[in-house]
């Protein structure tokens, strides 16, 4: 892959805020991909994780004089966005399901396995069962393969702490999948 | 703490930290219980491209300060929100979640017919969501070249007015899905 | 025991026939089936893919159209295969198979064989002109005309770009076009972006891809 063949991000920043709104396209779509699949499983349903995406650039963009390092946009952008996901308002529990049921409902086609599937819904039921806090490190560690050092750095914490919020998790995890088995 | 929590060293297995051969005889049990707990992980690649139009616009609404958006002519009063994968990594067979959304509030059943699905109109139905009238199905499909269509009450081919649409060959349009 | 054993494999060499009449039983009337046998079997022997034969025979069964209309509609699509053959020859490329199907499609979006053989020209290796070809048939099937499809195409395929860069194409042009644009100025317009940033070279500093994102700034 041809690798510095484009603007920077720190670029794509500053000509936003000297007034060339336009570029601002140019980074939604650089990263609107990124976070998807963690806002994803955050919330339980593409459709939530696409709203929650589009308002965390909304938001970006009003804050963006107030970004620090243009340079390293996207994680400043992830804060947002996390803080997003984190505030939206649990729906009601049917229809959370209902989602995470639809948005895996043909990954069985594919897969092969119908079971797979099933699993797929009864873990991300489960997920949505657990604080934010601890779906959040399950996701970082578990979906996007972060270590445990990458995601303190993410979230400013520290490894035990997450260790700790992690092994609650797993627990909590268990007791939801037997009890709805 | 209830008497139901994992051994602490079936919590570094799900880590990471060991393997099931680390584990003493009397936990592997536990252990592949646990690393089972694990199998319905989904880490399939989530991609959601109407984002970009849907952010500018949005922006662009706020400063011209207009009415509700119309997502499209009173016609075709429907929108394709087309998710796909963008390989972060090339796999050997790439696999894309697609969605698709048709708005057709007076609609009794809408289903989806296409080349992933032999075209067949009971095959893939699609979930009315309350009163909206908006209409979904989430399906993972490889990457490639597919065409599609709407069937609507089981007898109506509706195009996805959201999408590129080439001729059927039957004096109908077919709706295009490049993955 | 035995005697159960061996039906179920009497049956199953019974079936075998040829790949094509397998696809289609049970979905298209007989003589639909063998028209796709006949033009199936011509078409392979040529080197040209067979799928979109299948296909479109399925499809025209399935949507209930008479079976003559079916039939000169899968004419046309062993026509178009052709066409889209001997483009891509003309350009540099022989018997891909997957390339001539995606070239089928853009000839049956509306573009032509010297399209596909400018397209071929630009020296892209199969695999990146395949998906090119079929971007090429989806940009036209959303409004945007030959000349401004096939320069914006040509860009991507010409600058080595990842096919993710080429898939991403169509809806770069519908947002520019949800913003006010033709079709036509939307394409243009990338093309130009995308080709000064080929003519510029990398600028200093780090582009924006990384594996996982940096950490958020310290307070």
């Amino acid at each position: 892959m041809r690798s510095g063949s484009q603007a920077t991000d720190g670029d794509i920043v500053r000509a936003v805020l000297a007034g060339d709104r336009e570029r601002y396209a140019q980074l939604v779509e650089r990263y609107r991909d990124r976070y998807a699949r963690y806002a994803t499983r955050m919330l339980g349903s593409v459709d939530a994780a696409e709203d929650a995406v589009q308002d965390a650039f909304v938001r970006a963009y009003d804050q963006l004089a107030q970004c620090k390092e243009p340079d390293k946009f996207v994680g400043w952008f992830f804060l947002i966005l996390r803080n997003r996901c984190f505030a939206e308002r649990r729906r009601n529990r049917s229809s959370a399901s209902l989602e995470a049921a639809n948005d895996v409902a043909a990954v069985d086609r594919a897969d092969g396995g119908a079971e797979t599937a099933e699993q797929r819904r009864a873990l991300q039921r489960a997920l949505l069962e657990l604080t934010p806090d601890q779906r959040e490190v399950f996701v970082l560690k578990h979906v996007e393969g972060l270590s445990y050092s990458e995601i303190a750095e993410r979230l400013s914490t520290s490894v035990p702490s997450l260790k700790m919020r992690m092994h609650r998790a797993y627990d909590r995890l268990r007791e939801q999948l037997r009890d709805h088995t | 703490m209830n008497g139901h929590e994992l051994h602490p060293l079936v919590k570094q297995l799900l880590d990471g930290d060991i393997t099931l051969a680390d584990l003493p005889a009397e936990l592997r049990a536990e252990g592949e219980a646990a690393v089972r707990l694990l199998a319905g992980v989904d880490r399939t690649d989530v991609s959601i491209p109407a984002v970009t139009w849907r952010v500018m616009a949005k922006l662009e609404r706020r400063r011209r300060r207009f009415a509700p958006w119309l997502l499209a002519p009173a016609l075709a009063i429907a929108a394709a929100l087309v998710l796909w994968l963008a390989p972060r990594t090339p796999a050997p067979a790439s696999l894309v979640t697609v969605r698709f959304v048709l708005v057709a509030p007076d609609a009794r059943q809408v289903s989806l017919a296409g080349t992933f699905n032999q075209w067949d109109p009971q095959a893939t139905p699609l979930v009315r969501a309350g009163a909206t009238g908006v209409w979904t199905a989430t399906l993972t499909l490889p990457a490639g070249q597919h065409q599609y269509a709407f069937v609507v009450d089981g007898a109506r081919w509706v195009p996805d007015p959201g999408a590129p649409a080439i001729d059927d060959g039957f004096g109908r349009r077919n709706s295009v899905l490049t993955l | 025991m035995i005697t159960l054993l061996a039906l179920p494999l009497a049956l199953l060499s019974m079936q075998q026939g040829t790949g094509i009449a397998q696809r289609l039983t049970g979905r298209v009337p007989p003589q639909i089936a063998s028209l796709v046998e006949e033009l199936g079997t011509a078409a392979s022997a040529r080197g040209l893919p067979i799928d979109p034969l299948i296909e479109k025979a399925i499809e025209g069964s399935a949507k209930g159209v008479a079976p003559e209309r079916v039939a000169s509609a899968l004419r046309l699509v062993a026509l178009q295969l052709d066409t889209a053959a001997a483009a891509l020859r003309d350009g540099g490329l022989v018997s891909d198979t997957l390339a001539i199907a995606a070239g089928e499609f853009a000839i049956t979006a509306g573009l032509s064989g010297s399209d596909i053989t400018a397209l071929a020209r630009t020296g892209a290796n199969a695999a990146a002109l395949t998906v090119g070809l079929r971007v090429a048939g989806t940009l036209a099937a959303l409004g945007v005309p030959p000349a401004e499809d096939i320069g914006l195409v040509s860009v991507g395929l010409r600058s080595g770009e990842p096919v993710s860069a080429l898939l991403s194409l169509p809806a770069n042009v519908q947002s520019a076009m949800a913003r006010g644009a033709t079709p036509a100025q939307a394409a243009a317009g990338l093309a130009r972006a995308a080709a000064a940033q080929a003519a510029h070279g990398p600028p200093p500093g780090h582009g924006g891809g990384h594996p996982h994102p940096p950490a958020p700034p310290h307070p």
